[in-house]
């Protein structure tokens, strides 16, 4: 017996669903007031509503609508036109997947040509969609060097319509990378173009300021070309802006700022304008939508490495300002946690106030959760900040970065898969490491060794470097369990391997290692020795050929604390000094001492001091040798080195030569 | 009665008043840029014809942008959003606080004309995303959901969200956009005028006695004791 059953209200998501489904099967329609309709409707339903935008993906409405305008473009139909192309520019707005959805519809050309239109909202319309598109990444490449395409960007950036001079200045923008097209785009006028932009309307002006920014990105040509311009009228102008009623407008003129600074400082002469543009900065990092986010970024860019801006604004508050916006609690965008976690990181950098300040905000808590946050970019400037923080001996040796509750979630990053995170919590290990204060190590009760050899053999050379440079700092000063316990994991062969690694940066850590690791009692020295002296000959190989100083400073202190050794330890860094006579003198102990680098020359006759150091039985002897490889000599000559360290240290080598009896 | 401030008489007060000149064409302007950005397009149009006084911008984008305060004002939220999407649709896909006021007003308007079954719709597929979409929104969303709850929403906690204010404050919202994006700035040079002079007047008065003017819409000068 058939029963009934009550309708049930629809939920609210199939009725909707079904709605979608209707509106579009009538883009599909022949009749063109149907098609009309229903496009508009596709257009109000999906402007500024994501979600929509999504759906309707899904649905496949972005090849429906491109066909539409195929069509209406044959028929010159120009309600259809407007409307199927403000519909393309809505789905690419901000949503990579519709970006991406409108570039495979193929429909990109088309749009290119509605900007020849005779009907000026069917320009407008086009102009919009395609800034869209080249607001993305996905944007296609633009291919500056070709005439015609310079020729197509130049009547863009010269028409009236704002819509289309804006998606010139677009182009430019997102398209523009290298220093060649940089050239190329200056020769051809493109600053003088854009620089009429900057007295237009609001987006003409934005869309000049960004243009602006990648042309003259690391060139110092075109930023003097540019400030050249009219006696420097337009670089008063972008700095006025900075002070513009709109946030975006500042924010935009500042990164266009902090370009010309990072390319050519020499133009910010004046400390106003370099104070102002910290404090402009740091004012729009309260801005809570992208403009905050980028601000950040660019804070970061403008501090990094330069001592008197992090100075500014630290006395601007920064750090405050910064930690307040941080323990906001709400979500913040992951763009914006890495810049402000840059920002902090650069302020900690070399200013000890900065990291007092820091840590004494209570800010560690914080900094351990986002080790853990989803974004990459974001772990890795949390790892950065840390690194920096740590630079503080003070608060290093209080403890309070070699407690479990931060080691074992910055330990638990050395196995993370992004290898930019890895080398960041290197970094800040390495300096961690650093805290002699507590007798046990944390970081070694967590495996932290093995950790760090493991990631020594990683296919990154950035990460082999700096796990080498964490054991280095690890194994300074170190007692002989820790050293025993290291060497046990990586043995003779091992070593050898590190010291011949093919990356010059690699090989120098490997050696700073191998230094620290025999430095101390004389037990330790024992190491070089394991498997018939199997690492110092590889260390006297490696200098035999002609190494970078920096490598050879190393190699030199190696030598150096060896011979600090027992009579047979002093020996053998004779042997590897001056191995069987060789067919030609090739003395590479010369020219260390003929090197620039003064620590290559110093490690040299720290080297030469402990052999010769009177207290032992052999020391006549190996003088007698240096003195005839013309090494004692040699020094004769550098009584009045340049550098004091390396001339007191020759005084102590002649007069130990003196008392040899030796004129 | 004595007093260490200076004091200054009204016939003083009005010399000095005199003295100072001002001209016809920037009073004329103000009153262009009043006219303009509060959109009242005929008495731009005819104040331009009378005065001479050249507008700022087109007066045909006045009309556009009257229409869609107009909708909102009345309540007529779909409307206005199709007519915005029309003039720049940039707009709102570039705006998203913007969107969600608008969408917010558009509930408000179901449930005032008691279309609870709608409503409930509406909030469920539009509202629900926007909080998803962006957690700022989560607050103010929750105090409109919250207008369903209740059997007499006039009667309820966040009643003010009905009061016709609410709509004036979303097309004030509305309009600051669309003058925003034509490049004009969204509030008129007058009341700014307006405020600097009752903030001089509170400055003065640490300083000195003077007739003050205390109703704006009059200008009267009042002396103290009147």
């Amino acid at each position: 017996m058939p029963t009934t059953t009550s309708s049930s209200s629809s939920s609210a998501a199939s009725s909707s669903g079904n709605r979608q489904a209707d509106v579009f099967s009538r883009l599909a329609s022949s009749d063109p007031e149907v098609k009309l309709k229903a496009l508009r409707e596709v257009k109000n339903q999906i402007i500024g509503n994501r979600t929509k935008k999504l759906s309707f993906l899904k649905l496949g409405a972005v090849p429906a609508i491109a066909s539409a305008l195929s069509d209406a473009d044959c028929s010159s139909n120009s309600s259809i036109l407007v409307q199927s192309a403000a519909a393309l520019g809505s789905f690419a707005c901000g949503f990579e997947a519709g970006v991406q959805a409108v570039l495979d519809a193929g429909v990109f050309p088309r749009l290119l040509r509605l900007l020849t239109s005779s009907d000026e909202k069917v320009v407008d319309a086009g102009a919009r969609s395609l800034r869209m598109i080249f607001q993305s990444n996905q944007a296609p490449k633009y291919d500056f060097l070709q005439e015609k395409n310079m020729e197509f960007l130049f009547s863009l950036l010269n028409s009236e319509n704002e819509n289309v001079s804006g998606l010139g200045a677009s182009i430019i923008a997102h398209a523009c990378g290298t220093s060649v097209e940089q050239q190329v785009l200056c020769d051809a006028g493109v600053l003088e173009k854009l620089v009429l932009l900057l007295d237009g309307s609001l987006s003409q002006r934005e869309a000049c300021l960004e243009s602006l920014a990648t042309v003259l990105k690391s060139n110092p040509e075109a930023v003097s070309r540019f400030v050249g311009l009219e006696a420097g009228r337009y670089m008063s102008s972008v700095t006025e802006l900075t002070k513009d009623r709109y946030p975006r407008t500042r924010l935009l003129s500042c990164l266009c700022l902090v370009v010309i600074y990072n390319t050519s400082p020499s133009y910010f002469l004046n400390m106003g304008t370099k104070s102002s543009l910290v404090t402009t900065l740091l004012e729009l990092l309260n801005d809570p939508g992208q403009s905050g986010d980028e601000a950040a970024l660019g804070l970061s860019s403008l501090i990094a490495e330069k001592e008197d801006l992090q100075k500014l604004a630290y006395e601007a508050n920064a750090i405050k300002n910064i930690v307040d916006i941080l323990k906001t609690g709400s979500e913040l965008n992951p763009k914006r946690l890495q810049g402000l976690f840059l920002s902090l990181a650069e302020l900690c950098s070399k200013l000890e106030d900065c990291r007092c300040s820091f840590l004494s905000l209570e800010m560690l808590d914080l900094l351990v959760n986002e080790l853990r946050h989803k974004n990459a970019d974001v772990r890795t400037a949390a790892c950065i900040c840390f690194r920096n923080a740590a630079r503080s001996i003070k608060n290093l040796s209080a403890g309070r970065f070699t407690t479990d509750h931060v080691m074992l979630p910055l330990v638990q990053l050395l196995h993370d898969p992004s290898s930019s995170v890895q080398v960041a919590v290197l970094g800040a290990l390495s300096n961690i490491v650093l805290d002699f204060s507590s007798p046990k190590s944390t970081f070694i009760e967590y495996g932290g060794i093995k950790q760090l050899i493991e990631l020594s053999k990683s296919m990154d050379p950035n990460t082999r470097c700096s796990s080498l440079r964490a054991l280095r700092n690890l194994m300074f000063l170190a007692d002989n369990n820790r050293k025993e316990l290291f060497y046990s994991e990586v043995k003779a062969q091992g070593f050898v391997a590190l010291i011949s690694d093919p990356e010059p940066s690699v090989q120098e850590q490997a050696l700073a290692l191998l230094r620290n690791l025999v430095d101390g009692c004389i037990n330790s020295i024992e190491f070089v020795f394991d498997e018939d002296g199997l690492i110092l000959d590889t260390v006297g190989r490696q200098l035999r050929k002609a190494p970078q100083a920096q490598m050879a400073i190393q190699g030199m202190y190696v030598l150096t604390n060896v011979a600090s050794g027992t009579e047979l330890h002093k020996e053998a860094v004779m042997q590897q000094l001056f191995p069987q006579p060789q067919a030609e003198s090739n003395n590479f102990m010369l020219k260390f001492l003929q090197s620039h680098e003064s620590q290559l020359r110093s490690a040299t006759v720290w080297t030469i001091i402990n052999l010769i150091s009177p207290s032992s039985p052999g020391a006549l002897d190996r003088h007698v040798k240096l003195r005839n490889e013309g090494i004692i000599p040699q020094l004769k000559n550098m009584v009045n080195d340049a550098c004091l360290d390396v001339k007191i240290r020759i005084r102590t080598v002649l007069s130990q030569s003196m008392s040899f009896g030796d004129n | 009665m004595a007093t260490s401030k200076k004091v200054i008489t009204r016939d003083e007060w009005e010399k000095k008043l005199n003295a100072v000149k001002l001209r016809k064409e920037d009073m004329n302007t103000l009153v262009m840029n009043f006219l303009v950005t509060e959109g009242f397009v005929e008495a731009a149009d005819k104040f331009q014809r009378e005065s001479g006084t050249k507008p700022e911008i087109d007066l045909a984008t006045i009309t556009d942008r009257m229409a869609v305060k107009k909708a909102v004002q009345n309540g007529n939220v779909e409307d206005a959003i199709e007519k915005v999407n029309d003039l720049n649709p940039e707009i709102l896909d570039t705006n998203p606080e913007l969107f969600f006021h608008l969408q917010q007003q558009r509930l408000i308007e179901l449930i005032r004309q008691g279309k609870t079954e709608e409503a409930l719709e509406f909030a469920q597929e539009e509202l629900a995303p926007r909080g998803e979409e962006n957690q700022a929104f989560l607050q103010e969303l929750e105090k409109t959901v919250a207008l369903l709850v209740f059997e007499d929403a006039s009667n309820c906690p966040v009643k003010d969200l009905l009061d016709i204010s609410h709509r004036l404050k979303t097309a004030s919202e509305v309009n600051a956009a669309i003058l925003t994006s034509q490049s004009h700035e969204k509030d008129p040079k007058l009341p700014s005028l307006l405020k600097m002079l009752i903030w001089a007047q509170n400055q003065l008065d640490e300083k000195a006695v003077y007739p003050h003017i205390n109703d704006l819409s009059t200008g009267q000068l009042e002396t103290l004791s009147e």
